[in-house]
């Protein structure tokens, strides 16, 4: 697709309700034959009418195209914007933009997801191609654990998606920060989690959540041996562009959009950020 | 067939020159205002005397190239559809006038607004474009273009550049259309003398000695691969920093831009791309109003980090170049210079 600013037409094919913030649209380009290809990991520049453009990373995977998921919690006025959209709708969509995660890295591997709230929507992408290519064995990875922190019961989102992988033979655990009466599963900080799971020079980590739950995952992966290149992770920030000009996202002579969103963690220490504490 | 590369030009020529090139493309140049200001503005034919070749310029290039506001497209809700049109195509235009400094700015504008994709709106008017310099006899008065290596006088990147020789200019053409430009209009021009080439050279080595600011830039640049700057340094020049964007704004490499929407009916709008500067609160701010950046602390980190460390480590040369802008417009008096004076002190931790 075109890399300047002028966005293409994408429409809301389905719209999936994750919880009460979160919803998953299901979007499709209207012209069928623009070229259109990404990977686990990058993010589209979002257009909604009236409201700019905003960074998202796409939540389904590659092999799912031409429907391109993004799971969207409602925050700001884009995304309250999009929220009150229904299917059928039409928004613009610009990228796929930035590094995705180090797939062919990830055959035969023990892959271990570790996720907080709209966190797991740019790992769900790829869980859902590493199940896709477990059809064929030689990229096939070896397991898939995931966890998965919420605040609460009602907010665990992709239920849907995780009832699916857990079909598929994936680990789940999940875990609430607040419980209510429906739940009797665990209540606690996904780290928690982390101490009942096996770690081997085979396993490659992926965490994504709210920083400082990504700093203290990556903090407790590191001291059960898990090395700094086999930890990734996404990071967020405010972006105008996309495509390394507007600055936003600078950081220590990087950029977010260009240079990641995905880091290891050896490439996260050169960096100040709030994710990883020195 | 004559040497196009350098020629000399009457001082007598210039204005029936620039009318010549005036009917060619739109031509913009300093001009004095009934206010005493000097501002690059477009020229018409009666009015190239206005032209103001004495002071230095009070904005850079920056805002022909990329506006302090510009459509970057329109869009439309119609049934159901939501389309996006291209802006307008960008007028051919001759920049004279330029100093040294800003054509250095906008080279490295040319690096940043083409990594790794080109911004289409950006080179459409870069490639529509001729610059005319002016080289620099007499340094202003923040001036520092020595330590930055963008000046008085330039060795590449200009499409013609004028050196006042006193009663006429030595015209060098870069390559491609400055060249074609000597070439069409030759007549204007006579031939280099030994003379004009000696009177030159004095020039420019008269024109270096003048700089009374001195400002260790390469040293500063250097230091910063090597050491941290201490906390003490970055608060103190936070504290007076009034989150103005003065300092951005004015400076001609200081390309952060934000995006925005501005709707002109319910079913149409358009796309603006504004000025940013990474000095303000809500630079980094993101939804929810979570925000990765201490202002209080950091408020200038990024700015002279980007300019003096990050740019030195991957082009050579830090994206200030000496035009001292930013130092008259900063009333707190936290400006690059303030920062490249406290860090070169700074002890060895």
């Amino acid at each position: 697709m075109n890399k300047n600013f002028i966005p293409a037409q994408a429409i809301i094919r389905e719209i999936i309700r994750e919880n009460e913030q979160i919803a998953t649209f299901r979007l499709e380009l209207t012209n069928k034959r623009l070229p259109f290809t990404f990977l686990p990991g990058q993010f589209l520049m979002l257009s909604v009418p009236h409201c700019g453009e905003a960074a998202i990373s796409i939540s389904s995977s590659p092999d799912r195209l031409p429907l391109i998921d993004l799971s969207i919690r409602r925050a700001g006025e884009l995304t309250t914007a999009i929220h009150g959209m229904k299917k059928g709708d039409q928004v613009g969509i610009r990228g796929p933009f930035g590094k995705a995660f180090p797939i062919e890295d990830f055959a035969n591997r023990d892959l271990l997801f570790v996720a907080g709230g709209i966190g797991l929507a740019p790992l769900k992408s790829v869980i859902d191609h590493c199940l896709f290519q477990s059809g064929l064995e030689e990229d096939a990875v070896q397991s898939i654990t995931l966890l998965y922190g919420s605040r609460t019961p009602l907010d665990i989102a992709f239920k849907q998606a995780i009832e699916s992988w857990q079909k598929q033979g994936v680990d789940c655990r999940l875990t609430v920060d607040e419980k209510d009466s429906t739940w009797n599963g665990h209540v606690g900080l996904v780290t928690e989690l982390l101490t009942d799971v096996t770690i081997s020079s085979n396993t490659r980590a992926l965490v994504c959540g709210p920083p400082i739950m990504i700093r203290f995952v990556i903090a407790s992966l590191a001291d059960l041996g898990c090395g700094d290149e086999s930890i990734f992770t996404t990071l967020e920030r405010h972006m105008k562009c996309g495509m390394g000009i507007c600055g936003h996202c600078h950081l220590d002579g990087r950029l977010i959009c260009l240079d990641g969103p995905v880091f290891n963690v050896s490439q996260l220490k050169k960096l100040d950020v709030m994710e990883f504490a020195r | 067939m004559i040497d196009l590369k350098e020629l000399i030009l009457s001082k007598d020529n210039l204005y029936p020159l620039l009318r010549k090139l005036r009917k060619e493309a739109r031509l913009i140049a300093p001009v004095k205002n009934e206010h005493g200001d000097t501002l690059f503005r477009p020229v018409g034919d009666r009015d190239t005397t206005d032209i103001d070749l004495e002071n230095q310029p009070q904005e850079s290039l920056k805002p022909f190239f990329l506006p302090q506001q510009e459509t970057l497209a329109g869009y439309t809700i119609n049934k159901g559809e939501y389309s996006f049109s291209p802006p307008p195509p960008a007028l051919d235009t001759i920049f004279f006038g330029v100093r040294s400094c800003d054509l250095t700015a906008l080279l490295y504008m040319d690096l940043i607004f083409s990594k790794p994709f080109k911004d289409a709106t950006y080179f459409d008017r870069r490639n529509h474009s001729l610059i005319i310099t002016l080289g620099c006899n007499q340094p202003f008065a923040n001036c520092f273009c020595e330590a930055t290596s963008s000046g008085p006088y330039l060795e590449y990147g200009y499409g013609l550049q004028f050196i006042d020789l006193g009663d006429r200019y030595y015209v060098s053409a870069g390559r491609g259309k400055g060249a074609d430009l000597l070439n069409k209009w030759s007549y204007f021009f006579r031939e280099v003398e030994e003379e004009d080439q000696n009177r030159r050279y004095q020039l420019f080595l008269e024109a270096r000695g003048q700089f009374t600011r001195n400002i260790q830039v390469p040293h500063a640049c250097r230091k910063l691969q090597q050491e941290p700057v201490a906390e003490a340094i970055w608060e103190k020049l936070s504290s007076r920093c009034y989150d103005c964007g003065g300092c951005a704004y004015v400076c001609p490499t200081c390309t952060c831009f934000s995006v925005d929407d501005k709707p002109q009916d319910n079913s149409s709008g358009i796309r603006v791309r504004s000025w940013d500067a990474c000095t303000s609160s809500g630079f980094t701010r993101m939804t929810g109003g979570h925000n990765p950046v201490d202002r209080t602390r950091h408020a200038l980190k990024r700015r002279f980090l980007h300019k003096l460390k990050h740019d030195f480590a991957s082009h050579g040369k830090a994206s200030c170049t000496g035009c001292g802008r930013c130092v008259d417009i900063c009333f707190g008096g936290v400006d690059i210079t303030t920062f490249i004076e406290l860090f070169t002190q700074q002890e060895k931790p």
